[in-house]
């Protein structure tokens, strides 16, 4: 490989390099930490998921608006995901989600 | 349900990704004019296209939402202008170190391309503040749907706008006269171009299924806080 970068005249090590280098570097940080996010919020459902099921084995839901101990006051901090079924009030940017549900919303839709 | 199929969508983002670069570097011989800086043409051009054709996607979805009332299609819709404005960001910094090594300046004012580009990513910078402004989640899936619309059709009309103008600057590559790539290097665009859509692809992909699972998760935590059988749910029925 090193034998390779060296002979390829697509490779020479002038200047030029280091803005390719420069633009390609940003797209694959803009990738790592665009997927690094995902994966903090995919391990925060996973945590949540725990905890739920922990409910659900146990027979005793939490409180409402309480939560487990380790995820008090979560919902607040979903932003924003796609809730299926009950069309919440928005609450701004507290709680920016999108609801979906399977028809029609209750505003009639279609129209604007 | 969003999941299904991400992982094939995955492995054919990365092997096309690995396939452009591959290209790029090893295939794609130097620009006689601009030599190897011209290699940032592989990753800026096809950022800039998908990203541009996302934001017209992302209109269509919303006009889909409107027509259907489905508020899915609003999901998709978001999702897709979310996505092409992290690619706009993409665009925008590649951009910038081409114009330094090209030009000599981080931006160039007066070139018409740029300039229409900055305007329409910040068209759509304005689409969250828009959006969150309105507490009402029904009137804000309309309003934003209807801000996608708008937005998504200045996209065309702007991109048509600037190949009007005359430029000196910024090249014609896909010219029918006077220019064109090479084929070598027409290949590797087409490829990188399909790598980065496919890559867009899979990100609204993965961004759809973490929010619906974040969705589903709030869903069982009320169905778990719910009252007891006899009384009216506050969940509605399960979607198909």
């Amino acid at each position: 490989m090193p034998a390779l970068l060296i002979g390829d005249p697509a490779l020479p090590l002038d200047e030029a390099g280091k803005y390719v280098a420069g633009a390609y570097i940003v797209f694959v940080v803009l990738l790592v930490v665009y997927v690094a996010i995902m994966a903090i919020k995919l391990q925060r459902i996973e945590r949540e998921l725990r905890d739920l099921a922990g409910f659900a084995e146990q027979g005793s839901p939490g409180t409402p608006g309480q939560g487990s101990p380790g995820t008090p006051g979560r919902e607040a901090e979903d932003v924003p995901t796609i809730e299926e079924g009950e069309a919440v009030p928005g609450r701004g940017s507290e709680d920016q989600s999108i609801s979906v549900s399977s028809g029609p919303s209750a505003s009639g839709g279609g129209g604007v | 349900m969003y999941g299904k199929g991400l992982k094939p969508l995955s492995i054919a983002t990365v092997v096309a990704l690995a396939a452009g670069l591959s290209l790029v570097f090893f295939y794609a011989p130097n620009d006689a004019d601009q030599g190897f800086i011209q290699k940032i043409f592989y990753l800026h051009v096809p950022l800039a296209m998908v990203s541009l054709v996302g934001f017209i996607v992302g209109g269509i979805f919303a006009i889909l939402h409107l027509r259907s009332g489905d508020s899915r299609w609003d999901a998709y819709s978001y999702v897709s202008i979310h996505m092409s404005v992290i690619f706009g960001v993409g665009v925008l910094i590649t951009g910038s170190i081409w114009a330094k090594a090209s030009w000599g300046h981080w931006w160039v004012w007066d070139e018409p391309t740029l300039v229409s580009y900055l305007i329409v990513f910040l068209l759509y910078a304005t689409y969250y503040p828009f959006r969150y402004a309105i507490e009402d989640r029904d009137r804000q899936a309309r309003y934003a749907s209807v801000f996608a619309i708008t937005a998504g059709a200045f996209v065309p009309l702007n991109f048509i706008a600037v190949r009007l103008a005359e430029s000196l600057v910024h090249p014609r590559v896909f010219a029918t006269t006077g220019g064109g790539l090479p084929g070598s290097m027409m290949l590797t665009f087409l490829v990188c171009l399909t790598a980065m859509a496919l890559l867009w692809v899979t990100l609204v992909k993965l961004e759809l299924t973490a929010k619906s699972a974040s969705g589903q998760v709030k869903r069982l935590r009320r169905a778990l806080d719910a009252p007891p059988a006899g009384t009216r749910s506050r969940v509605a029925p399960e979607v198909s």
